[in-house]
């Protein structure tokens, strides 16, 4: 008995400890996060104004907003989400329905693995070296196809993923009653796993928006407003990038708003995806 | 091996009953074991016939056989003739999707598509006839009626057919089943995630339904195969033991295996 209670007792502060350590664990990961949300809108909400929105980057020491930056960058992200998602989806409706058992999706699924980790900057050099040399000057459309290459894999991974989760079952009633395999990946599968597919795509927009590396080398930046996809745009991570690293008092202020507005964007994003598969989960 | 059925079974009733699927020298493998052994049987037309046997026997793999679902599979393959109106559908030139249409199946697990009520039923439909929507929704009305179901969800033709009970989602599977107009229906354990009350309604149903289908339901219950079927099927290890009337193989077996089987004393 002696010994039973013992062992309980250290088994019980070993619990304390570990318990304590986690906490603690936990507790520098979030205030991480925190003070970084904390400087974000200390800093950044004192610059936030309608000019923010309505007026061009201006030249060093004068006033101005960052609409030709946000304009980029929704410009671009809208591209490549276009160019990017289908063709995410349908590699991954590959893999999940048609190719489930051969080869090739092994093969595809490790590349896919490899390019969803590989760093941006390097999806920068590769376009550069495919699109903007050749064209002799950097442009909207390289950039577009540089953050499209991001969105790929990410695509490609959510929606086999999400198909996968579709229970065979499914599948073979949808057979059973004589549909042909397209029809049943379209009108049941994709039903089935629309929530999470559509989770894929936002996150995905939310790994891009907040993309430097691969702009850097393709869109570049644009000073002034321009809507020309075959010349440099500007978009707010390279213009914060510039704006921060300057030493102009107006430009660190817009650097610190534009910080604050791709956070709150890619937050929005994250907290949709969540709700929709937290909706999927409930069901 | 010839069919053990045909004599045995015109003994008592008195009509000479037309085979609708004759199964001959059928094999199936999964990769390379044989899960099925030269399996040989007829199952008459407007009847219902039970494939009964312990987990493992082949009981399921030869009902989807029946309507090649199996070839969703890569490594499964059957040989043999499965003859649908003197016809083999095992033919590589056979239709799947209209082989489907002909012959429904409704799956253990209830699987309502995602989508609402009326257009579980309406999807099959749609595939195969362009009908106008007065039409369609009389059809819709009759297949829900058809499975008994139309009263329970006739005000809520929109809502999802998953948010439906199990029972009824299963009723709802076997009403998209009906609205195609299939000659055969599958029955795969259709009632075994229901509970007493659904399962009773299904068992219903498919005696009513017997008059205008050929039926075939593979059970794990014997109660039920004795309560719905015409003719049972004992299979075993992927061989079938024995073919008969129902009230024989429950009542006088010819074969001992079948009389251990029922009777409780392995399976």
């Amino acid at each position: 008995m002696a010994t039973a209670a013992s062992l309980h007792q250290s088994r019980k502060r070993k619990n304390a400890v570990m318990m304590a350590l986690c906490v603690i664990a936990a507790g520098i990961g979030l205030a991480w996060l925190a003070l970084i949300l904390g400087a974000l809108l200390y800093k950044g909400l004192s610059g936030v104004s309608l000019a923010v929105f309505t007026q061009m980057t201006p030249p060093p020491g004068d006033a101005g907003g960052l609409l030709n930056a946000i304009y980029g960058s929704i410009v671009m992200t809208i591209i490549g989400i276009v160019v990017g998602t289908p063709i995410g989806v349908l590699a991954g409706t590959y893999m999940a329905e048609y190719g489930r058992f051969s080869k090739l999706t092994t093969v595809v699924r490790f590349i896919n693995d490899i390019l969803l980790s590989a760093p941006s900057i390097i999806v920068g050099l590769f376009v550069y070296e495919l699109m903007v040399r050749p064209m002799g000057h950097f442009s909207a459309i390289a950039g577009a196809v540089a953050l499209s290459i991001l969105v790929i894999p990410v695509v490609v991974r959510t929606t086999e993923d999400m198909l996968n989760l579709v229970p065979n079952a499914l599948r073979e009633a949808g057979t059973a009653i004589g549909a042909p395999r397209w029809v049943v990946i379209r009108s049941v599968a994709y039903r089935a796993a629309l929530s999470g597919i559509v989770t894929g795509i936002l996150l995905a927009i939310a790994r891009i928006s907040g993309e430097t590396a691969p702009l850097l080398f393709t869109a570049l930046n644009n000073q002034f407003w321009s809507s020309n996809l075959n010349a440099p745009m500007a978009s707010l991570p390279v213009t914060i990038f510039q704006f921060a690293l300057s030493p102009y008092e107006e430009w660190q202020q817009l650097a610190w708003t534009g910080a604050l507005i791709i956070t709150l964007t890619v937050l929005g994003l994250s907290i949709i995806a969540r709700s929709l598969t937290g909706r999927r989960e409930d069901r | 091996m010839k069919p053990m059925l045909s004599t045995d079974l015109n003994v008592s009733d008195t009509t000479v009953e037309k085979a609708k699927i004759e199964v001959k020298n059928l094999n199936f493998y999964y990769g390379q074991s044989k899960a099925l052994k030269d399996i040989n049987l007829s199952l008459p037309e407007r009847s219902v016939t039970a494939f009964i046997g312990p987990s493992g026997c082949g009981k399921s793999t030869l009902l989807r056989v029946l309507n090649r679902i199996y070839e969703l599979y890569p490594k499964q393959s059957a040989e043999g003739q499965v003859l649908l109106d003197g016809k083999n559908i095992l033919d590589r030139s056979q239709d799947l999707n209209l082989l489907r249409t002909k012959i429904g199946m409704v799956f253990q697990k209830p699987t309502p598509f995602p989508m609402s009520i009326y257009e579980n039923i309406a999807f099959g439909v749609r595939l195969y006839e362009k009908i106008s929507k007065a039409e369609m929704d009389s059809r819709v009305e009759s297949a829900l009626k058809r499975a008994a179901l139309w009263n329970e969800v006739k005000d809520k033709l929109n809502a999802s057919g998953q948010s439906l009970s199990g029972g009824q989602q299963q009723r709802l599977c076997i009403a998209r089943t009906v609205a195609v107009k299939p000659e055969v229906i599958l029955l795969d354990e259709p009632a075994s995630a229901l509970d007493p009350l659904s399962t009773a309604k299904i068992e219903e149903l498919i005696d009513e339904l017997q008059a205008d289908y050929t039926i075939v339901i593979v059970t794990h219950n014997m109660q039920q195969a004795a309560r719905v079927s015409r003719q049972t099927a004992f299979m075993y290890l992927g061989e079938l033991v024995e073919f008969d009337r129902t009230e024989k193989i429950f009542t006088s077996p010819r074969e001992k295996r079948t009389q251990d089987y029922i009777t409780g004393r392995f399976g």
